[in-house]
């Protein structure tokens, strides 16, 4: 086999499994590395489903092009949108592929595939496996990859942890270093590309909807050698998540898909049990204020209008904790059964209730980061990427790729929910060709010509931070430490920020980086040392933590996940028709005011001990940005203001192209 | 688990335990069945019985051949495998509690009764080798080999007459009985004849009347046995081979 | 007031102080030892959380330093399998292990052991990879032609997918085969000098000749009844009916009362059962 061309994968989620099985088809031999087994990766977590256009909207209306605005406007046009196009394009291929590998997908009676309804559209675009659709996906994808394994095609390195990638003089990535979590061997991978697929960064949060492998450690190595991490304080918040002392459970988008209403009593703190409150006490806030979208609105809203119902109105239904009610009871158990089976049942296991009996108690939690590693496209004429081309999904870093949740370039300011599946799917077979491309325009000289030496420097460099940190006898404990950290960065960084809390939190984050340099490893064994790789991963959370701060506290606005209230476009208050449109009209020049100042991509690169942070144009060419009016008081006014300024726009290209 | 003999049996694995299964059945299971109605004819008196061993007799010199190939052989190949089987798992039914653990742990320690149980109940009643020289010097002396078919109940009766024998035959039914009706019901999980939880659960119900009715039919067969008067039984066999006698 | 009452979280009987024993063992072929641990009591705790404390705790009931329990997690909500353990004597995932639960069946203590059939590595994290091996062995997959775009996949009517969807929700966790007392433990030590890839290949042969388990079994029937997945179907049930295959199967069924998915394992194997045989029938008259 062509080793030359042998291309390293870090992580084994949807996006690193679906690249391995596309190189292996083009015939490149893959080295997997993931912090677990495979088939336990983070993706198993999804529950809801993946979202493409189909038959069945498409005679309602529905088009890829819908899917892809949608995208775009529910992630406040940060995205790349070429990008993003590609990817609402494939969408319906990729479902057609995962069909095949033989997702148990429900069905309709007929035998085609089900859709629900998700957070951020108006059609049913959500193709799903009962409620554990991520689980479904990520097994039909280990399963094709177990098969290259046994063609020799795969060799899977699980239990390993990806410490690095090694750059050599030019800069070009040539290869990983990662270290064996049982042994404790650290070993240097070299290949003629490397992907970063590591998925999402939750545990920097503490407590999150994530798994424990999303420490962001991956990314973070790569991030403090060079490469540049786009959008870091775009930070999903998700509506309803189960409280929890170790985790915070995600109670899926699906609930309220299939039906499932938010409501608090009228009364604060109603002592009654939920089902004899009278419909009439009840504060079905979401359906009020969005009639429209209802329970389904973007998940940056319901997170903005769920915390505000507790903090600032009091209306959590509990004293001592915040949660609000997430209703299913209404619905028939069989069909709750059927649909939501999986996650109900999560619920009664750790809740101890039976939710559809009673309503669930649910609190927004840090769920998905919308960025990630910087990565480039290469646009086609139609706007949408160019297959094959080496430069997609390429990180600033030549050699050196990123695609799933780690890369930023998909869903901007806010993720609609079952987008993500898609992009790391879509993502991680589009990039397949594009490597291909790659190794024959170097012809594999990475591997072949780089000299062992660099290997072995980037080995021993390794190995002696690991002695070091075994070594190192200054009397703070890690685990301590990563509570603070999640603390800190949960009250400053998540549903509301204030820049005189972001100042105070990095100010803090400095000091406690600090003192994880100095952390006591109480386990100073060379055999699986769960100790020492918990340090290094922690030590590796303060770059990206501090990227994340600094990016919200120079971001003086409101744009998707990312909420200042001191910087929120107001409703409309004139109520004289003139007068209205005449402040219609000086919220949509501020508007174009924010965009202009706002509208880019935010970068930092690490310099070694903080990052510096700068912006970047993002590419839309294909649909102007328009203000998101989700429920503004004066919506209407504002969009009709702003489609007259659209057209005369276009008015004017148009007679200058002449 | 190791050496020549296992790797044989590793191989062909799947065959050996599908024979296994089949056998447990047929014939041993269904020789079991029969010979328990059989024997349980005795109740009906003496008479009855000996028409009834005379039946399974009239093979003559046939009848060597059929009993080792249909009998002996079966029933060795199927304890041999079932030992076998039994060393390749290990119970665990203290630790996990289930029904069905219990009746797998019990399938494997009735296995191991029915080992003892037929092999010394063949040796008292019949034998094991019909060779002169055996009976004479190893079998009689020991109070073994106390079946004589042309006086079926009377030596019947006559070598149940000792006070162990009852409640060591009473255990050997048992364990039999329930090792017969529990592997009914496996063996239709094995061979996919029930195949959803509640198919199992109705055929459970149905392997417990069949052992139920079958040990109702080996109680009464060694309830017979002590009833029926050995004296009285002789009697009455003696007249019928003088009846027959005077048939010729 | 003695005794936890589980089904009042808020009752003031519970205790302050969770007691736990843990069977620790440094590496491969190490002897086993119980280490005592205590951590405060939480409400809606889990064992995860237990574990957590102890590992910042880093000392025993004593007060002994001693180095963190090691022991897998990931997804802490039961869907990923990591966390499998014997906890009170049973196997189960230590994330949804509820502390008040496990306290409600032993008051004193709580009890945590690696899972028995597969080889520790370290105190509660073993090596599971013979499961995996066995995915292999059967063929656990849909034979498609390419990645490329052929349009949407086999039509499959919802009774159908009702049956196949259960089954597609097995985590490979290893319950199942952890409590079967037809499914043995088989370790190996390194022996020295051997390469990585040797080391290997000879456990992978020592997997071959050992029971696949009824997860695998169960994923044979999930494929099998798969219209692509079919057509290598007599491969997955040669390899089904050879050593180590579904024969071993004792029928002991606690395989289904332990998995924590409810997957129907002993509804697969009667149908996998009832297949092979019908499978190894045609073999012999074919060849
Ligand atoms: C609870 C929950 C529910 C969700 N539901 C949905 C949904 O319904 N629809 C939807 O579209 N999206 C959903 N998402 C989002 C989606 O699940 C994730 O974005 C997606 O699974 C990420 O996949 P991935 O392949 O990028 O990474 P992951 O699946 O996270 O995989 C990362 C891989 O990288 C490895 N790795 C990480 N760090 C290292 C390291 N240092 N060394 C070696 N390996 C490493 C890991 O072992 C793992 O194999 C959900 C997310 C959560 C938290
Ligand atoms: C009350 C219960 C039983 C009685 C009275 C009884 C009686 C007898 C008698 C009289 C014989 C001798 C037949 C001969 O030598 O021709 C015999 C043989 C035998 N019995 Fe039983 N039996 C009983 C239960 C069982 C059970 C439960 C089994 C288990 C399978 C069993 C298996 C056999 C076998 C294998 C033989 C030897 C076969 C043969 O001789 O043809 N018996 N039994
Ligand atoms: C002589 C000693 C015996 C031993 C050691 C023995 C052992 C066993 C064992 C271990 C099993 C379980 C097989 C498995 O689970 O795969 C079994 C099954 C069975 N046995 Fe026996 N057995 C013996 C005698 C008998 C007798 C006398 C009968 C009939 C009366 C019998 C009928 C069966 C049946 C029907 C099965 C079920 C097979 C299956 O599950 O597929 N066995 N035996
Ligand atoms: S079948 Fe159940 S117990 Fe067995 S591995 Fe799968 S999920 Fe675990
Ligand atoms: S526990 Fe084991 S013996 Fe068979 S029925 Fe289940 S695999
Ligand atoms: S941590 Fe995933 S199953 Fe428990």
């Amino acid at each position: 086999m062509a080793d030359n061309q042998r291309v390293v994968i870090i992580g084994g989620g949807l996006a690193g499994l679906s690249a391995t099985m596309k190189l292996c088809e083009l015939g490149i031999p893959v080295d997997l590395i993931s912090l677990t087994q495979v088939k336990r990766s983070h993706s198993v977590c999804a529950q809801g489903g993946i979202n493409s256009c189909n038959e069945q909207t498409r005679q309602l209306g529905d088009s890829e092009w819908k899917h892809f605005d949608d995208t775009v406007y529910g992630g406040d046009f940060l995205q790349q949108q070429p990008p993003v196009k590609e990817m609402a394009y494939w969408a319906p291929k990729v479902i057609d592929l995962m069909d095949r590998l033989g997702v148990t997908f429900n069905r309709t009676f007929e035998g085609y595939l089900d859709r629900r309804r998700f957070g951020g559209t108006l059609y049913k675009r959500t193709a799903f496996a009962g409620a554990t659709t991520g689980q479904q996906l990520l097994y039909a994808l280990d399963e094709q990859v177990r098969r290259w394994e046994t063609q020799g095609m795969v060799r899977k390195f699980e239990f390993w942890d990806f410490l690095g990638p090694v750059l050599d003089e030019e800069g070009r990535c040539v290869g990983a270093v990662a270290q064996d979590l049982v042994t404790m061997e650290i070993h240097a991978f070299p290949a003629a590309a490397t992907i970063v697929a590591s998925g999402g960064c939750g545990l920097i949060f503490g407590k999150s909807t994530m798994s424990v492998f999303c420490n962001g450690s991956a990314v973070s190595r790569c991030f403090q050698v060079g490469a540049k991490y786009g959008n870091p304080e775009f930070i999903q918040v998700h509506p309803t998540a189960i409280p929890g002392s170790d985790k915070l459970r995600l109670m899926s988008e699906s609930a309220r898909g299939e039906g499932g209403r938010v409501w608090v009593p009228r009364t604060p703190q109603d002592p009654r049990p939920p089902k004899q409150i009278p419909e009439s006490e009840r504060y079905y806030f979401l359906e009020e204020r969005y009639p429209q979208y209802g329970n389904l609105v973007p998940r940056d809203i319901a997170t903005r209008e769920i915390f505000n119902i507790c903090v600032n109105e009091g209306l959590s239904v509990e004293k001592g904790r915040m949660a609000v009610y997430l209703d299913l009871t209404h619905i028939p158990r069989e069909e709750l059964d059927r649909k939501l089976g999986g996650i109900l049942e999560i619920y009664e296991k750790f809740q101890g209730v039976d939710p559809r009996e009673q309503p669930m108690k649910i609190f927004p939690a840090v769920h998905y980061s919308m960025g990630g590693l910087w990565v480039d496209f290469a646009k086609s004429s139609d706007g949408g990427l160019q297959a094959g081309d080496p430069a997609n999904q390429r990180t600033n870093i030549e050699g050196l790729y990123a695609i799933g949740e780690c890369d930023y370039q998909y869903h901007g300011a806010n993720r609609l929910g079952a987008n993500s599946l898609l992009s790391c799917i879509f993502s991680g077979l589009f990039v397949g060709p594009c490597i291909q491309t790659y190794i024959k325009q170097s012809g594999g000289a990475a591997v072949t010509r780089t000299p062992s030496t660099l290997f072995d420097a980037a080995v021993s460099a390794q190995q002696k931070r690991h002695e070091d940190l075994l070594n190192c006898r200054g009397g703070e404990n890690p685990y301590l430490l990563h509570q603070e950290l999640g603390d800190v960065m949960t009250r400053a960084a998540t549903v509301v920020r204030h820049n005189d809390q972001l100042d105070s939190a990095y100010a803090k984050v400095e000091e406690l980086q600090q003192r994880a340099a100095r952390a006591s490893i109480s386990d100073t064994g060379s055999w699986t040392n769960q100790n020492v790789v918990f340090t290094k991963a922690l030590q590796d959370m303060f770059p990206v933590a501090k990227a994340i701060l600094r990016g919200a506290r120079l971001r003086d606005e409101c744009r998707g996940a990312h909420y200042k209230p001191e910087f929120a476009m107001p409703s409309l208050t004139e109520t004289d028709p003139e007068a209205r449109r005449r402040e219609a009209e000086q919220w949509c020049d501020r508007f174009e005011e924010n965009n202009r100042r706002y509208l880019k991509s935010t970068i930092a690169r690490w310099n070694g001990t903080d990052p510096d942070i700068s912006y970047e144009d993002v590419d839309t060419s294909l649909i102007p940005p328009r203000p998101r009016l989700y429920g503004l008081v004066g919506a209407e006014i504002i969009e009709q203001v702003w489609r007259e300024r659209q057209a005369k726009r276009k008015e004017q290209v148009a007679t200058a192209g002449q | 688990m190791n050496g020549p003999n296992s790797s044989f049996f590793l191989r062909h694995e799947f065959l050996i335990r599908r024979l296994h299964s089949l056998s447990g059945l047929i014939p041993v299971g269904a020789y079991m069945v029969v010979h328990l109605l059989v024997n349980s004819t005795l109740i009906n008196g003496a008479g009855a019985f000996q028409t009834n061993v005379h039946k399974i007799h009239a093979l003559g010199k046939f009848l060597l051949p059929v009993e080792w190939a249909f009998i002996f052989l079966p029933i060795i190949f199927h304890a041999v495998v079932g030992v076998w089987i039994i060393r390749s798992g290990q119970s665990n039914h203290s630790q996990y509690r289930f029904t069905a653990n219990w009746r797998y742990t019990l399938q494997r320690w009735t296995g191991v009764i029915a080992i003892v149980f037929i092999f010394t109940h063949v040796f008292h009643l019949h034998g094991w080798f019909h060779a002169q020289w055996w009976l004479e010097n190893v079998a009689q002396p020991l109070g073994m080999a106390q079946f004589r078919p042309y006086n079926a109940a009377s030596t019947l009766a006559q070598g149940m007459q000792n006070y162990g024998w009852p409640p060591f035959y009473l255990v050997g039914i048992l364990a039999c009985v329930y090792h017969f009706a529990n592997g009914l019901w496996t063996m239709g999980i094995t061979w996919g004849l029930w195949v959803s939880p509640a198919g199992q659960r109705r055929a459970t119900l149905a392997c417990a009347v069949v052992g139920l009715l079958l040990f109702g039919v080996g109680l009464t067969a060694l309830v017979a046995t002590q009833v029926t008067d050995p004296e009285e039984a002789r009697g009455v066999e003696d007249r019928m081979y003088e009846s027959e006698d005077g048939d010729r | 007031m003695s005794a936890p009452t589980p089904a009042n979280p808020s009752s003031p009987a519970h205790p302050t102080k969770v007691n736990v024993r843990v069977l620790r063992q440094d590496g491969p072929g190490q002897p086993a030892y119980w280490e005592r641990h205590q951590v405060d009591y939480e409400e809606n705790m889990n064992v995860i959380s237990v574990l957590q404390k102890i590992a910042a705790q880093a000392q025993t009931v004593d007060g002994k330093k001693v180095a963190p329990v090691a022991w897998e997690c990931g997804c802490l909500e039961e869907v990923c399998g990591s966390c499998t353990m014997v906890i009170n004597g049973r196997v189960r995932q230590s994330c949804s292990a509820l502390v008040d639960s496990l306290l409600a069946e032993n008051a004193t203590e709580i009890e945590l052991r690696p899972m028995e059939k597969y080889p520790v590595i370290r105190d509660l994290v073993v090596d599971r990879s013979r499961l995996f091996h066995a995915l292999k062995r059967l063929q656990a997959w849909v034979p498609v032609d390419t990645y490329g775009h052929l349009g949407p996949g086999p039509r499959i009517n919802r009774p159908q997918q009702e049956e196949m969807y259960p089954l597609s929700k097995c985590m490979s966790c290893g319950c199942c085969m952890d409590a079967c007392p037809q499914y043995q433990k088989i370790e190996l030590q390194r022996r020295p000098g051997e390469s990585d890839e040797q080391y290997q290949r000879r456990k992978e042969a020592a997997y071959e000749q050992g029971f696949v388990g009824a997860a695998p079994i169960s994923q044979v029937v999930l494929f099998n009844s798969h219209p692509t997945g079919k057509s290598i179907a007599d491969g997955r049930l040669d390899a089904l009916t050879e050593t180590g295959g579904i024969q071993v199967c004792g029928n002991a069924q606690n395989c289904v009362a332990v998995c924590p998915k409810d997957i129907p394992l002993t509804k697969s194997i009667a149908r996998a059962g009832r297949a092979a045989t019908l499978h190894s029938i045609k073999r012999f008259l074919e060849k």
